[in-house]
């Protein structure tokens, strides 16, 4: 199975707001942050105006690892979306982070072929600068992960 | 149990021309639907006086032009000038279920006393989802960045962590698509009535979204449904059986905006609007005769069947196996052949179909003695509702 090629893709690009702006400036700085509720201790994602576990609206943005699981994934063959036409077959995942349990990002398998995406995988976190002012936060599968 | 069970029926059902793309403008085929569905019953225009929808055209990228896109109240308002009209509603949480559930509430206050209900539906010209877009806004921003285009792809995700889970094989879902598939060879209204589908077929299409293959999704098709709801005394009185609604539930959760994937919040969604359905009706899964449960992509079916209770969770596509959802089955299921086989109209038909297979109107498709009908009126986490239909009230 080839790799996806993702060099034709031109990808959407992210449009921070009052809520993700934290979230995009630490990636641009090679950094995973994540809303944490300060009264409760809960990580989530996406970001949104309270807690989505204690309702708290003290939340602020911490560094977490890069390092967690595939939670769920899809395989795309359809080229439905043209700006990612040239990408297909590419797999499209989820992850859940193993400092944020019940936060999901999404993200590309990259570095593998897509078949490689199974859910409980281990990945971790690259970063894909996409222009000078944002930077993806992307996944891989682990070191282990691709020994195995 | 629910004190005002059994009180609203649906009377009359209609439908238009079900076209692959738009040969006329979508109102002409919301106006059939709703004509026919009012003199099914054997009423006039100017008995009608409450109107309710769900009017959203569920792919992105293109303008909405109502009468032309979408069929508004305010459309159907203009197209019918009903001397009468003394109540009207267009919800936007819950799907076309809702407005179903507000006409009945209403019909109970009294605000009204025949209402009718459609869904028309859209299929615009080009790519279905067009997303030219060069940025990523609000909640789009964590994943369209990422190739997540569509629902489609939303709903594959949880699939993917539902088979893998589960150590479950996409190949038992075949059953399902084939047995639809024939389901509807006995509904003449069908998109798909004379086409059929082997085992073969399925297995060997092409893949759209893994898990999803051609045959996991609905067909974008242009057509409209609608019924006639009316209080249960009212309904005595009218031409066709009434098919009685027993108790009816929405979905009680929701998902934060952007977040994707979650099978468990499915799960929540449809447990909330089952279990209102259950305690406000008095009866329980084992007492459901037939089934209609939203099949939009075919996964839905899965959630669904596991989050209303007919079957454990992991446990789905082994439930439809061996004849269980044939029309002579255990659970007859998605009996009018879902919207896999009529095209993409939404859940008015699968209710239309709880209906009709409630008072017997079915036809040669008609499960024998069913006093029971259970309706899934949508994706479960998305916009749920659920519905049951008696024959007899009590």
């Amino acid at each position: 199975m080839t790799m996806s090629d993702w060099s034709k893709v031109t990808r959407p690009i992210p449009v921070p707001n009052e809520w993700t702006k934290p979230f995009w400036d630490a990636a641009k700085q090679g950094v995973l942050a994540l809303q944490r509720c300060q009264a409760c201790g809960h990580f989530q994602h996406p970001p949104y105006a309270t807690c989505v576990s204690c309702m708290a609206t003290d939340l602020k943005f911490e560094p977490v690892t890069g390092t967690g699981a595939i939670y769920a994934y899809t395989i795309m063959y359809h080229a439905g979306d043209r700006r990612f036409a040239a990408a297909i077959p590419y797999a499209s995942i989820i992850v859940e982070l193993d400092d944020a349990p019940g936060a999901l990002l999404a993200g590309n398998l990259l570095e593998a072929p897509c078949t490689e995406a199974k859910v409980g995988r281990r990945v971790e976190v690259v970063f894909q600068p996409l222009n000078d002012d944002i930077t993806l936060p992307q996944f891989r599968l682990a070191r282990d992960a691709r020994s195995a | 149990m629910w004190e005002h069970r059994c009180k609203v029926a649906v009377s009359g059902v209609g439908f238009s021309r079900v076209t692959r793309s738009a040969e006329v403008p979508l109102a002409a085929h919301a106006l059939e639907a709703v004509k026919g569905a009012v003199a099914e019953s054997g009423l006039s225009l100017s008995d009608i006086d409450g109107l309710a929808t769900y009017p959203e055209l569920p792919a992105t990228g293109h303008a909405v032009v109502d009468g032309i896109t979408i069929v508004s109240v305010n459309c159907m308002m203009a197209m019918l000038k009903l001397p009468n009209l003394s109540w009207h509603v267009q919800v936007e949480t819950v799907n076309i279920g809702g407005a179903v559930q507000q006409a009945v509430n209403a019909l109970l206050a009294g605000v009204c006393t025949y209402a009718v209900v459609w869904r028309a539906m859209h299929n615009p010209r080009g790519t279905y989802q067009n997303l030219p877009g060069t940025h990523a806004q609000g909640a789009s921003q964590f994943t369209a960045p990422y190739g997540f285009g569509g629902p489609g792809q939303g709903m594959a995700v949880a699939y993917t962590r539902w088979l893998e889970r589960h150590n479950q094989n996409r190949e038992k879902m075949a059953t399902l698509a084939v047995t639809q598939r024939r389901h509807s060879h006995k509904n003449p209204h069908a998109y798909f009535h004379e086409v059929p589908l082997t085992r073969e077929d399925y297995l060997n299409s092409r893949m759209v979204a893994y898990p999803f293959c051609l045959y996991d999704c609905d067909i974008p098709v242009q057509g409209a449904v609608a019924i006639v709801l009316t209080t249960a005394d009212r309904a005595r009185d009218l031409r066709p059986r009434p098919a009685y609604i027993a108790g009816y539930g929405q979905r009680l959760a929701f998902e934060v905006a952007g977040r994707i994937g979650s099978l468990s919040s499915y799960m929540e969604g449809g447990k909330s609007s089952a279990r209102l359905t259950w305690e406000r009706s008095g009866f329980t899964p084992h007492d459901v005769d037939v089934a209609q449960i939203y099949d939009g992509f075919s996964a839905s079916v899965i959630y669904g069947l596991e989050s209303y209770g007919f079957c454990k969770e992991g446990e789905a596509l082994d439930f439809i196996q061996d004849g269980r959802m044939e029309l002579s089955g255990e659970l007859p299921l998605n009996t009018f052949g879902g919207s896999l086989s009529t095209g993409r109209i939404h859940g008015l038909w699968h209710i239309i179909e709880g209906a009709l297979q409630a008072s017997g109107r079915a036809g040669e498709r008609q499960v024998a003695d069913v006093n029971v009908s259970f309706v899934g009126a949508s994706a479960p986490i998305v916009q749920g509702t659920t519905f049951i239909f008696v024959r007899e009230p009590y």
